[in-house]
């Protein structure tokens, strides 16, 4: 998945609804619509060692890598409606 | 959506209450408001009040695609302060908010203050008491408070939309604790709003819009209707995310209008004209993605991209003012089993 950063939680949620809870997400800074076809590349440029590394990490290293950010994204500390469970 | 039962007890009613909300208020359910804390037999009787069983479901609502089952949907609306005989009109609405086709999705995550705008057309408007006349969007009517809050409620606890975390909206807005008025069917000079779409003028329907504002337009009156519609249009700027608009047109305009010889069409059409602005006030990023979606020509940039977009609703009470919300993309659905609600 590729989200802008403001929108890493959304997707980290939604993804986790849908059973992808370690679901490699490449993050960009928001907002990317104003940005030309060379700002662009150079975003996806920023981003491509993430893209690798999620067609080619198998579960066990991205549960690994991704478990203590996937459950502070999913229910983050202090926000107790977040623990209702997906 | 889980339910949580919590038990609480107090020596009088006002600690009660206070208890009610505070534990609400910790576990995060609520708007920041106080709340009317559900018991089994208020849902119990809610339910029963939709004509529906509580386990039915209504839609899925992202980002925790929670389930909007009948019961989770009385339970939010009993913590906004609805009344039971409001649930049919919160169920058509929540079926409106999750078809497919409406960017739910997007309003639950946008950095923009996008939130749904109700509009309640036919008889449920008096047999609910919905205000669709003087002060139909502001504060005194307990339906239009209430039902707008429960959507809010039912956004935020079933779809897990919280604010800050999932919800990355800027600014938010005002008009996301409550956003819904009815149309003033008894002094519309046209035809009702459902009627233009298909519904017979005893049918009561509810309609969901994607709404990004509220701009109250002052003045205009008495100088004839291509002034009256100039100064509308002067308050109807191009801007990011476009699309249409809801005119909520007042009922002095409304009477002008009419009296002209003005139908509704010609009145989109006329604010589909006059709704534009010179390119050169614009960034240059802007006018050329409007270009490209079809709102801009050579010189100018337009607010819709097509009169159709124009949703012209007659609301309010006398005087020379009118709302523009910047809106669109309506869905429309036909609230059943009002009368047994009563």
């Amino acid at each position: 998945m590729i989200a802008a950063d403001n929108f890493v939680n959304f997707g980290r949620r939604v993804a986790a609804t849908q059973g992808f809870p370690y679901l490699v997400i490449a993050e960009t800074p928001n907002p990317v619509r104003q940005l030309d076809a060379a700002a662009l590349h150079v975003r996806a440029e920023g981003m491509i060692d993430t893209v690798v590394a999620g067609l080619t990490l198998g579960p066990e290293s991205l549960e690994h890598r991704f478990k203590d950010v996937a459950k502070q994204q999913i229910h983050p500390d202090g926000v107790v409606r977040s623990e209702i469970p997906i | 959506m889980d339910q949580n039962y919590v038990d609480l007890e107090a020596d009088s009613v006002d600690k009660l209450l206070t208890q009610a909300y505070e534990v609400a208020y910790d576990k995060g359910w609520t708007d920041g408001l106080p709340i009317i804390p559900p018991t089994a037999e208020s849902v119990q009787r809610f339910i029963a009040a939709s004509g529906r069983a509580g386990d039915e479901l209504i839609g899925i609502i992202t980002p925790r695609k929670g389930r909007a089952t009948v019961e989770a949907i009385a339970i939010n609306s009993i913590m906004a302060g609805c009344r039971p005989e409001y649930m049919p009109v919160i169920i058509a609405a929540v079926d409106g908010l999750t078809d497919p086709t409406f960017p739910l999705e997007v309003m639950q995550l946008s950095t923009n203050a996008i939130t749904p705008f109700l509009l309640i057309n036919g008889p449920v408007r008096k047999i609910l008491d919905i205000n669709s006349g003087t002060g139909c969007l502001g504060p005194g009517w307990r339906a239009n408070a209430t039902i707008g809050r429960a959507i809010r409620l039912i956004l935020l606890n079933i779809g897990g939309a919280l604010p800050g975390i999932y919800s990355r909206s800027s600014f938010s807005s005002p008009l996301r604790y409550s956003y819904i008025c009815g149309e003033n069917e008894e002094e519309n000079p046209w035809t009702p709003f459902h009627v233009d779409h298909g519904f017979k003028r005893e049918d009561s329907t509810v309609t969901v819009f994607r709404a990004a504002n509220f701009s109250n337009i002052s003045g205009g009156e008495g100088v004839g209707p291509d002034e009256i519609l100039r100064q509308i249009a002067s308050h109807m700027p191009p801007m990011w995310g476009g699309g249409g608009f809801v005119l909520l047109l007042g009922l002095n305009h409304a009477e002008s209008l009419h009296a002209a010889g003005l139908t509704k069409q010609d009145i989109q059409q006329k604010l589909w004209e006059l709704a534009r602005s010179p390119t050169s006030n614009y960034s240059k990023a802007f006018v050329n993605r409007e270009r490209s979606v079809g709102r801009a020509d050579a010189d100018t940039v337009w607010r819709s991209k097509s009169p159709d977009e124009n949703y012209i609703v007659v609301a309010g009470g006398p005087g020379p003012q009118n709302v523009y919300i910047a809106a669109g993309l309506p869905q429309i659905r036909l609230i059943k089993g009002i009368d047994a609600a009563k």
